[in-house]
């Protein structure tokens, strides 16, 4: 274990070094997906404005929602971002490469490549977090709450990124159908969790988790809500061993492209 | 193009479902607030907003925002080049190609999601006209032209600056807010509803707006503002590749 800590550690180095290189690609990349995330917070602030509170939720609260999402979303596809490009390896027979490798697969295959536009997610979600906790007159257990929060909607949306690509082994043409399920999960995530109500409520919370790694947990931090937060974490330990498992019957599926080439 | 896109009908099939999830999912989310406010927020109903949003998501599924990573691939790829060399215009061919891929999926998209509109919501006095089909013939080709000229502008950028996705998404989001995709533009606050009809990221929706009952007094303007920008842009656009076409040198060989 200790061994593929430091493996991904040292790959994870590897991968930002490289991506610094090209500083100024790299800096506008963040800066531009900062500016991009902006705009479902301009959105969801001026429904606000114009409807009025929906579900009890508030602009603090959609700062909050933002900010969790953008930033699990960014340190999964920064440090992890080999997992994104799945599809690729998959139909064009370069995963091969990595089910020779002597290191944990997951690892490998998650750590193979470095997201630079999703460092810009990074830095977007904690500053809407700070100002979310500012804006709610955060007390310590609720700061407390949030960086527990922010773990566990980490392994949630690691365990579901692993279960959508894990489907790319079951098709021939995958990256479409990839994109159309990951879009189905994380596009929710991203609308006003105030309007989840009843049977979209039940649906966005165990059938599709989308609402597990933004809503859920704002709402859990503004109520201080500790059972909320003791659901969040089942569901999330529920989804991440479901992808570990899911991942392995699904490699099993995976017959070598056998391309006529001897890698490039 | 359109051969092309009906020769995979798995993939036609799996991007219908996304965007018919994602405007489903969206529509049912407006539909809990509009009955939470008594069926009209800022005289708009749900009706309208339910084909207002149809509408984009529509004109979305033309995928014509892709003409300006299309450009940069071929510039980073060096394919420019190459297509620059043949005796056709290779901004003209880069945007019919573009209007073929994206036809087919548009022509789904329209007759599946009219049909369950048509079913869930009914039809709004407002698209029930002659004057209703004619402008938003009008408004939609207009707004292919004026799509298809801002991305250009951001695709051209490609032979000047490194890497132009940063710029690719702010104006990507600029069209999708000021365009009325996920908040119709009647529920923007003042100042905002005014930057989205006069600058060319809204104008390039205003297919959106043809449901509005505000619509046939407003029709003319809009359209106007829509030429004016087609105007602009393509000046703008025509210059950026002349320049950019000094830029590249063909090699032979």
């Amino acid at each position: 274990m200790k061994k593929e800590i430091n493996f991904a550690i040292y790959a994870i180095k590897k991968n930002i070094q490289s991506s610094a290189e090209l500083r100024t690609s790299f800096w506008m990349n963040v800066f531009g997906m900062m500016i991009n995330n902006i705009s479902f917070v301009i959105l969801w602030v001026f429904l606000i404005q114009t409807v009025g509170s929906i579900g009890g939720w508030s602009e603090a609260d959609i700062f909050g929602l933002q900010g969790f999402v953008a930033l699990v979303f960014g340190i999964v596809y920064s440090i992890g971002s080999g997992l994104r490009e799945m599809p690729q390896l998959i139909s064009g027979g370069r995963f091969d490469q990595f089910l020779i490798s002597p290191k944990n697969l997951l690892t490998r295959i998650a750590t193979s490549s470095f997201g630079a536009s999703a460092v810009g997610d990074v830095f977007f979600g904690i500053i809407c977090i700070v100002i979310y906790l500012f804006m709610i007159s955060a007390t310590l257990s609720q700061i407390g709450m949030t960086f527990l929060l922010i773990i566990i909607a980490l392994i949630t949306f690691t365990g579901v990124t692993i279960a959508i690509q894990s489907i790319n082994f079951f098709f021939t043409d995958p990256e479409a159908v990839t994109r159309s399920v990951f879009e189905l999960f994380f596009t929710p995530s991203l609308f006003h969790g105030g309007a989840f109500q009843g049977t979209t409520r039940f649906v966005f919370t165990f059938l599709v988790p989308s609402l597990l790694i933004g809503t859920l947990p704002v709402e859990a931090i503004t109520q201080t809500s500790f059972p909320k937060m003791l659901l969040l974490l089942v569901l999330s330990i529920f989804w991440f061993m479901l992808s570990l498992w899911f991942f392995k019957k699904a490699v099993r599926k995976y017959e070598s492209a056998n391309f006529m080439t001897f890698g490039s | 193009m359109i051969k092309d896109r009906i020769q995979y009908p798995a993939r036609l099939i799996v991007d219908t479902f996304g965007i018919a999830t994602r405007c489903g999912v969206l529509l049912i989310l407006y539909y809990y607030i509009f009955s939470t406010r008594g069926g009209v927020i800022n005289g708009l109903t749900f009706q309208i907003t339910a084909w207002s949003m149809f509408l984009y998501f529509a004109f979305m599924t033309l995928r014509l925002r892709d003409l300006a990573t299309s450009i940069m691939q071929d510039i980073k790829s060096g394919t420019v080049e190459v297509l620059l060399s043949k005796p056709i215009n290779y901004l003209s061919y880069r945007m019919w190609w573009q209007l073929g891929a994206g036809l087919y999926p548009f022509f789904v998209a329209v007759v599946l999601g009219t049909i369950a509109l048509v079913v869930a919501v009914g039809i709004p006095a407002s698209m029930s006209s002659w004057f209703f089909v004619g402008t938003l013939s009008i408004v939609f080709i207009l707004g292919i032209i004026l799509s298809l000229l801002v991305y250009a502008v951001v695709g051209l950028l490609a032979f000047w600056i490194e890497d132009i996705k940063p710029l690719y998404w702010i104006v990507d989001k600029a069209v999708m807010i000021l365009g009325g995709s996920y908040l119709p533009v009647a529920l923007f606050p003042k100042v905002m509803y005014q930057i989205a009809i006069w600058s060319p990221f809204g104008a390039s929706q205003f297919v959106t707006h043809t449901v509005y009952d505000t619509w046939r007094t407003g029709y003319a303007e809009m359209i106007g503002i829509q030429v004016f920008w087609i105007v602009i842009l393509g000046i703008i656009v025509s210059y950026m590749f002349g320049r950019a076409h000094k830029k590249v040198s063909v090699n032979g060989g």
